[in-house]
């Protein structure tokens, strides 16, 4: 079971980083399972922050299940260990909309002040886990009612 | 909190550290972030059926529904429309 990160960077293909709103509007990274041969995968870092000028602001982040993905840019996440195959679960980053996302289904949501970055790591045991149907998976979103600038997040995942 | 499921790090302004426990719900996955001298009824709960723990919200619905059978039933439900050509 291989590890690998995605961020939304901008690095070669990232796509170009959305300033935010007072409402969820875009999704800064997905991941979805493929639609064909679907496996679980498993989200167990996550890093989040601005890099927008300072100011205070509350920002919102929140990451919910989706059933489809957005059709943005896709990455190829990074493997961990340099020596793992390419990831099979679909990321993609940067999104202006979010997918299909699942009522009543986030899993992650937290306040935090824009001038901090925020980290959660999981446990063995407490990842976020996604099912092994064709683009399911998670969505990371934020929203702000002071912040407009651009945001940043990482995720870590393992393929199962 | 023993046996924490995760960790949550706040790098503030300043560069101040805060760091709390946090727990996965067992039932539907959410993170549950464990403040510092919280009320352990306002977190949440230990399911006595699977032995784990679980958000408030699943406590209030009474029934025990773990997560990864859910899983299983949203992959049984998948795999059988594909097996339909759906």
């Amino acid at each position: 079971m291989a590890n690998y990160s995605v961020t939304n960077g901008s690095t070669t293909g990232g796509g170009t980083q959305q300033n935010m709103a007072t409402a969820y509007v875009g999704a800064l990274i997905g991941l979805t399972c493929p639609s064909a041969a679907p496996r679980r995968f498993k989200i167990y870092d996550v890093l989040i922050g601005t890099n927008g000028t300072p100011a205070d602001n509350f920002i919102e982040w929140d990451i919910s299940r989706v059933t489809a993905s957005s059709t943005t840019t896709i990455v190829t996440p990074m493997p961990l260990d340099q020596a793992d195959a390419a990831s099979l679960t679909v990321a993609t980053v940067n999104s202006s909309t979010h997918g299909t996302i699942t009522g009543n289904s986030n899993v992650f949501y937290v306040g935090v002040n824009q001038r901090a970055s925020y980290r959660w790591v999981a446990a063995p045991g407490g990842e976020l886990v996604a099912p092994a149907t064709s683009s399911a998976g998670f969505q990371l979103r934020t929203r702000s009612g002071g912040y407009t600038g651009t945001a940043t997040g990482t995720l870590h995942y393992q393929d199962q | 909190m023993r046996n924490a499921g995760g960790y949550a790090y706040t790098f503030d302004v300043g560069g101040i550290r805060q760091e709390a426990d946090t727990f996965t719900c067992a039932h539907c996955n959410s993170i549950v972030i464990v403040k510092p001298k919280c009320d352990p009824c306002d977190l949440g709960g230990m399911c006595r059926l699977c032995d784990k723990m679980i958000c408030a919200t699943c406590v209030d619905l009474g029934r025990c529904d773990p997560m990864e059978k859910k899983l299983e039933r949203e992959e049984a439900r998948y795999r059988a429309l594909r097996s339909y050509g759906m």
